[in-house]
């Protein structure tokens, strides 16, 4: 019986063309993202094969996700066909088993889901043939054939996946015995793979957000995220660990609900509710009247019956089950994220309305899009589907009407969806206590970025419905559209937004900027597709053919017959309109303001490289005394630029030409006296000057820049969001054209490299003791400036303040505009930022020093917070570096379209983004914003005042110190040192993380090429480790005098190997190996606690007895980690508290075996203990390092 | 006066069906039966009348109303039962007659309401009114279905097999109301029921396979028939033989027995008795021409 309906289940799906329709969208989905770069889903990146088993993992595991909605469908109809087509009563009374009905159908269903998630095979294998003899993508990005990937995904993953959510949607299937339950049923499975998903974005809850996971993918990238590119080649999923667990948790949570299914589910027909009829209550009926009627077929009318049809329309929508079951679970998604708040490593933003409103785009955008492919063909459809069409079509109204009206209707309820989130949201700030709600931005975010979107889909999908005649056709041709075309638009290399219904500039809500550059664009594009969506309804309307559906070609002819003279001109005047504003928009993105497409930006930059590559090493003046010009227009968006540049020949030869590279952006005119244009090549901007007098060693010569940045009309993207009304913010960069080749617009990525016939970039230059020559430049200049003094005049509008590198010498008013003079106080890097914004200013006075934090009057909570960081950061670095060679300290805010801060001399940039909206009442000393600021401060030592030149190992002086010196300023103001510990985890997994995702090989930290897990996330943690274990006095000392080495001067710059000549008398000879482990090999730790056990003396004291695991792990270049010999100091410790905060007892003890047991002996009772209970060691899996301590 | 023409209309169906086979008729005030068997092509007639379905060719005029080509005009006064009515769920029955009441084009609310309340009390549902439309039986469904295609003054009313699904009662309820109204008006009621039509209509017309095969009044068509029909008890394996001697226009079980009608210019014999035609022996002469037991 079992056998007998499995069977006839497989037989009737595969002859059903749904399941090949999915097997073919998953085959063609992977196949594209295989042999096409444009394509991504997952990652392959680096070093990572296209065809990885990690790669086909994460294919197989985003897949499940699609992969639902078909299993929801043939889990469905397996319960329901019978019912559905009125058959149950026929076969439930005939006899037969009530097992082998449920479970042979089940298994039938649960076989076929399976099937369309095996198009990521085909995908894969197709792809991984095809796109290496197509010449698509070269073949050395593709690895070998693992069977057991594909084995054991389908074993891990898609089956026990579909086992899960098909055991669901039967169950629900057979209890309710309705589709859109089921579909429901559906949707609380998407809602709770959010949430399990939410909980992941903290990183304390790993283990909770790997077992949580429906569909186990977190829990396989939580149980990955720290392979080396080798393992991820190499390595399919097994079961084991959290995956094993996840997937027993699950597939027992699955077999739990079919069985519970089972036994409930009884062949008896569901009780239809049978509601009594009242009895026609006789004897009231009031004498009725036929009343005269006046009919009116005018505008009037149409206005009447359109507000009818809505009001049916909107009304079936709202009170439809699937709407409430959408609009409930997307506003749990929304409260759920409100409620997590807006987390910034362990730190919370204010409740800010734009923070809210990304919050409400993120919760809603599915949901809306649901909305409106579901309920666009649930409208269109709904008289025909309720066989009430033919009553309404005979009546006297223009479809037009009707068809705007169920347009308007779906615009309504994703409106009022919307309304809700913002109500929330309102909410959610004042319960927050945040009253700054600015009800004009969530009005005007909604009009720009939403409502219009909104109008847009609901025409196109109507008249996609309208068109295609058929319901399910419509729904995959709107889907397609909208996940689809985007794709194929990739594929053929198309950026221009007026091709992607609905695309436009996106907008992003500045506190500073407003709307921000892109609003212009997005207001033109906006127009341009309500009117294509206009055109979509009337032409829907035009074809709408009431009754009988005719195919497009009667509806055609019909339509030729019977549309009205009025509405052809509608039509042809939308049609006009259409066109105009197509006319303006093509103009302005196309013509006006061109950009190149990704294709088209690789081709051009490695043209660039091969034409222009052969002068990389001609022989260049530096640049040494700069004076700055600066007109900003912020209304305009214009910026006009003087500038005068002393060029200096420090080579020991003559220079003859001078070559420049000049900007796309910008219009640049240099003027060089007694010099001659020889070479001006208007597509890549390389220009050549021949010298009259050329330039003799030593001598110097001033050039002239004249540089201008003017905006005309709007752009296809958002634009210059440098530039802008309110923050503009420039760097010396940007203004001058770049002397001497430019290596820097050379395309990067190796396989893209390969694509156009080039070479690997090139590494950075190998590190090198005692260099002379190589050591000439430093990473930042590369050569073509030392430390220079700079002058700047920089004007701005009469409410601005604009702000250049140096102390204010000067201010004044001309023309109603604000003036100003700044001077370098010290030669710095040729390297700072000219900003120009509405700003308050806070300053504070430090030993000669002036703090000054530039910001937006909204943001004033943090100021004070500020000044004292930098005043911190200020008292440690002079103490323990040396002197601050600038008058004054600025932190900057620019708008939050980058959010980072940078260092320039004297000079912070600080985005709004992040820092001034962060919540800080709560927090007492350190944080992140804190560390941030000490981060940048140190720069001012690490990078302005010392740098290390171009090779191998030059950011460990600049960045690894500058963390470093970040956490210092942190670790004075802790009060525990667990705190400390929280901190040192985001350095720990940034490194760690990195380090999986390496593209090149990965090298010492001593070798670091300016790679930032290295610098930044090793870097810190080493020399963290290395001030508590050889002190921290010893470690400043080495930097320090490192520092007064190298203080400001010329070259031959320094290298990490100049440090680590002052760093080894630093270190006692007992810990010298620190040094080569540390700095000069990759070297990892594995460490674990396998048991702690204590036992009460007699003396009231505690014996504990810890047993320690500890393997030392060498890591070579690619990512083969080999065990060595430990023979190391590392701590042990004791906790007094569960959640370890406290740790009382401390000590660090030699380890030179594998496996070792310690006995200590305390005087108070052990919670846990651990190995390396503060992290200072780098551990790929810290968790196992501590336990609770048991009693013996 | 309103008459209602029917010019040589035709319609295939791409699969190559005949839905209409060169049909015209002519209709005045008053009930007009159309009769046929199912698959006769009435409903595809009926759809067409009322805009729902393009011909192949033929014309339709209602007085000045070109309906083919001014169906917009036609709808306005056109009320409309098709044979499949189903309602909006989550909707009243009196939000759905307002609704329709709207589409029809009357603006005046208070209008409306005495119209819809005077509709409602007309098909005897006023004391639901404020009921989903969707948990009423198919009885009631059919008479919300009733008062909707009332509404309106509407010069041409067509029904579309109305009375399936009503109990007699309704049905007699439903006579009356289509009596009362089709005084003034063209009303075509299409029908399999030969006593629908016996019942109610002045005109009838019976359709076989798209083509109109009797046209005219009913008793007409029964007085053409007087004299020319007989009928005989037989058994049940005898009709072969009978088949193949007599024109036979019907046979229907009495008493567990074929009961034969035949149609003849004169008597059988043979144990035939002479009857007064019915209006059911018009009817299957006309549609069972090729003589065929049905």
């Amino acid at each position: 019986m079992f056998k007998t309906f499995f069977f006839s289940e497989l037989k009737y799906t595969l002859k059903q063309p749904m399941v090949y329709i999915f097997l073919g969208v998953f085959s063609l989905l992977v196949f594209f993202a295989i042999v096409s770069d444009n394509v991504r889903i997952g990652e392959s990146v680096g070093n990572v094969y296209k065809n990885a088993p990690h790669v086909i993992t994460i294919y197989i595991s985003i897949m499940t996700i699609f992969g639902l909605l078909v299993a929801t469908a043939f889990f469905n109809n397996a319960a329901l066909r019978d019912f559905n087509n009125n058959f149950n009563e026929i076969i439930f009374s005939t006899p037969l088993s009530k097992f082998g009905y449920f479970f042979g159908k089940f298994f039938g269903a649960l076989l076929l889901a399976t099937i369309p998630l095996l198009g990521v095979y085909l995908g894969v294998l197709v792809g991984t043939a095809m796109a290496p003899a197509f010449g698509w993508i070269d073949a050395e990005r593709f690895g070998s054939f693992y069977l057991e990937t594909f084995v054991n995904n389908y074993l891990i993953f898609v089956l026990p996946n579909m086992f899960l959510v098909g055991a669901i949607i039967y169950a629900i299937a057979n209890k309710w015995r309705s589709t859109v339950i089921s579909f429901a049923g559906t949707l609380i499975i998407i809602v709770a793979y959010i949430i399990s998903g939410t909980l992941m974005s903290d990183v304390d809850n790993e283990t909770l957000a790997a077992l949580t996971d429906i569909f186990g993918s977190r829990t396989y990238s939580i149980h990955t995220q720290y392979y080396t590119p080798i393992e991820k080649n190499t390595i399919s999923p097994t079961f084991e660990g959290l995956i094993l667990w996840n997937r027993l948790i699950w597939v027992f949570v699955g077999l739990a609900i079919l069985l519970l299914s089972y036994f409930s589910f009884s062949f008896q027909e569901k009780n239809k509710k049978i509601k009594e009829d009242k009895k026609d209550l006789q004897g009231v009926n009031k004498a009725f009247a036929l009343p005269e009627l006046d009919f009116q077929y005018d505008k009037k009318t149409n206005w009447l019956q359109f507000k009818s049809f809505f009001y049916v329309n909107f009304l079936s929508i709202v009170k439809s089950v699937t709407f409430k079951i959408l609009f409930i679970f997307s506003a749990i998604i929304l409260i759920s994220n409100l409620i997590g708040g807006f987390e910034y490593f362990g730190l919370q933003s204010y409740p800010l309305t734009y923070k809210i409103i990304d919050l409400i785009n993120n919760a809603s955008g599915i949901f809306v899009v649901i909305i409106l492919v579901f309920f666009s063909g649930e409208l269109i459809w709904r008289d025909r589907d309720y066989k009430i069409n033919e009553v309404i079509d005979a009546t006297p109204h223009q479809s037009l009407i009707s068809l705007s009206a169920k347009a308007l209707s779906l615009v309504g309820v994703t409106t009022i969806l919307h309304v809700f989130f913002v109500f929330c949201g309102i909410i959610y700030q004042l319960l927050n206590g945040y009253t700054r709600l600015e009800l004009d931005v969530y009005f005007l975010d909604f009009i720009y970025s939403n409502l219009i979107l909104y109008i847009v889909w609901s025409g196109v999908m109507i008249m996609f419905q309208v068109v295609l005649n058929n319901k399910y056709i419509g729904y995959f041709v709107s889907i397609a559209v909208i996940f689809i075309w985007e794709i194929v638009l990739a594929i053929l290399d198309i950026q221009s937004n007026m091709v992607e219904i609905g695309a436009g500039p996106s907008l992003q809500y500045s506190d500073m900027n407003g709307f921000g550059p892109g609003l212009k664009s997005a207001t033109w594009f906006n127009l341009y597709w309500v009117l294509f969506s206009i055109i979509c309804l009337l032409i829907a309307g035009a074809l709408w053919n009431r009754g009988v559906l005719g195919s497009l070609k009667e509806k055609i002819i019909i339509a030729k017959r019977e549309v009205s003279r009025g509405y052809k001109l509608l039509i042809i005047v939308f049609t006009v309109a259409w066109i105009a504003v197509a006319g303006v928009v093509y103009y302005n993105t196309q013509v006006l303001n061109t950009y190149r497409t990704s294709d088209e930006q690789e081709v051009f930059a490695s043209n660039f490289e091969k034409k222009y590559k052969q002068y990389e090493n001609v022989k260049l003046p530096k640049v040494t005394d700069a004076k700055y010009f600066i007109d900003i227009f912020p209304e305009d968006r214009n910026v006009f630029v003087n500038s005068k540049i002393q060029l200096t020949n420090e080579n020991n030869t003559i220079i003859d030409s001078l070559h420049f590279v000049i900007s796309e952006t910008w219009e640049q005119d240099i003027k060089i006296p007694n010099s001659k244009l020889v070479l001006k090549d208007e597509e890549f901007g390389y220009l050549i000057y021949k010298l009259k007098n050329p330039l003799q060693p030593a001598a110097s010569i001033e050039i002239e820049v004249d540089a201008k940045f003017i905006t005309e009309g709007f752009t296809n993207g958002r634009g210059s969001t440098n530039v802008i009304k309110n923050g503009t913010f420039l760097n010396n960069f940007d203004i001058l054209p770049s002397l001497g080749y430019n290596s820097s617009l050379e395309l990067s990525d190796k396989n893209t490299r390969r694509k156009y016939g080039l070479k690997p970039k090139d590494r950075m230059p190998e590190l090198e003791a005692d260099c002379s020559d190589k050591c000439m430049a430093n990473y930042l200049s590369d050569g073509l400036s030392d430390y220079i003094n700079v002058e700047t005049v920089v004007s701005t509008s009469e409410d601005q303040i604009a702000i250049a590198p140096g102390s204010l010498k000067k201010q004044w008013k001309e023309n109603r505009r604000n003036y100003y003079l700044y001077k370098s106080d010290h030669p710095s890097l040729n390297f700072y930022s000219f900003i120009s914004a509405k700003y308050e200013i806070a300053k504070r006075k430090w030993n000669g020093i002036d703090i000054e934090v530039y910001y937006d009057e909204k943001h004033s909570k943090n100021i004070e917070m500020m000044l004292d960081a930098v005043e911190r950061s200020l008292k440690y670095y002079t103490e323990n570096f040396g002197p601050y060679y600038h008058k004054q300290c600025r932190i900057i805010e620019f708008p939050r379209y980058a959010t980072f801060a940078q260092a320039f001399p004297g000079t912070m940039p600080y985005s709004e983004g992040f820092g001034f909206i962060t919540n800080l009442e709560d927090e007492d000393g350190n944080n992140v914003i804190d560390a941030v600021i000490a981060h940048e401060m140190a720069h001012q030592w690490w990078a302005h005042q010392v740098i290390g030149a171009n090779m191998q190992g030059g950011t460990l002086m600049s960045e690894s110190f500058s963390e470093y010196s970040a956490l210092m300023t942190m670790k004075e103001i802790s009060k525990t040192p667990m705190k400390m510990r929280e901190f040192l985890k985001y350095d720990h997994d940034r490194y760690l993380r990195g380090r999986s995702a390496e593209v090149d090989n990965e090298l010492p930290l001593y070798k670091v090429e300016n790679q930032g897990h290295i610098h930044y996330g090793k870097g810190s943690v080493i020399l963290y480790a290395l001030q508590d274990y050889i002190g921290e006095d010893k470690v400043n000392t080495a930097m320090r005098d490192f520092l007064d080495e190298y203080k400001y001067m010329k070259p031959p710059y320094p290298t990490s190997l100049d440090f680590l000549r002052h760093l080894e008398p630093q270190v006692p000879d007992s810990l010298n190996y620190l040094i080569k482990d540390w700095f000069k090999e990759i070297t990892l730790y594995d460490n674990r606690l396998k048991e702690a056990r204590y036992k009460k003396l007699d003396n009231g004291k505690y014996e504990v007895t810890m047993d320690l695991e500890s393997y030392k792990v060498k890591a070579d270049s690619i990512g083969n980690e080999t065990k060595v010999a430990i023979n190391d100091w590392i701590d042990i410790g004791l906790f007094s508290d569960t959640n370890e905060e406290k740790l009382f007892f401390e000590k660090r003890v030699k380890i030179n075996k594998p496996n070792m047991t310690f006995t200590i002996e305390v005087d108070s009772l052990p919670r846990k203990a651990a190995i390396d209970p503060r992290h200072l060691l780098i551990d790929r899996v810290y968790e196992d390092n501590i336990k609770t301590v048991s009693s013996e | 006066m309103n008459k209602l023409t029917i010019t040589n209309l035709s319609k295939t169906y791409p699969n190559g069906v005949k839905a209409l086979d060169n049909v015209s008729i002519e209709i005045e005030n008053g009930i007009f039966g159309l009769l046929g068997p199912n698959g006769a092509g009435k409903s595809s007639l009926m759809r067409t009348l009322a805009t729902l379905q393009e011909a192949d060719s033929g014309s339709i005029t209602l007085g000045e109303i070109d309906v083919i080509n001014q169906p917009a005009e036609l709808r306005k006064v056109l009320g409309y039962l098709p044979q499949e009515f189903g309602v909006y769920p989550r909707i009243t029955a009196k939000q759905l007659l307002d609704h329709m009441a709207i589409l029809k084009g009357i603006v005046k609310k208070s209008q409306r309401k005495e119209l819809v309340n005077y509709l409602l009390d007309k098909v005897n549902l006023y004391d639901k009114r404020n009921k989903s439309v969707k948990s009423f039986s198919g009885g009631m469904k059919q008479r919300v279905g009733i008062a909707q295609a009332l509404i309106g003054a509407p010069r041409l009313i067509i029904v579309d097999e109305p009375t399936a699904g009503l109990d007699p009662s309704e049905r007699n309820r439903f006579y009356n109301l289509l009596a009362d109204v089709g005084k003034d008006v063209i009303v075509i009621l299409s029908t399999h029921i030969v006593d629908d039509v016996r019942e109610l209509c002045t005109k009838m017309a019976i359709m076989n396979l798209g083509q109109i095969v009797y046209q005219g009044s009913p008793q007409k068509a029964i007085e053409e028939l007087n004299g020319r029909v007989y009928r005989k008890l037989v058994e049940r394996d005898e009709l072969k033989t009978y088949q193949s001697t007599y024109d036979i226009i019907s046979n229907k079980m009495s008493g567990g027995k074929p009961l034969i009608h035949v149609l003849s210019e004169s008597h059988p014999e043979n144990g035939f008795e002479l009857v007064t035609p019915n209006l059911e022996d018009v009817f299957f002469s006309r549609i069972n021409t090729s003589n065929v037991l049905v």
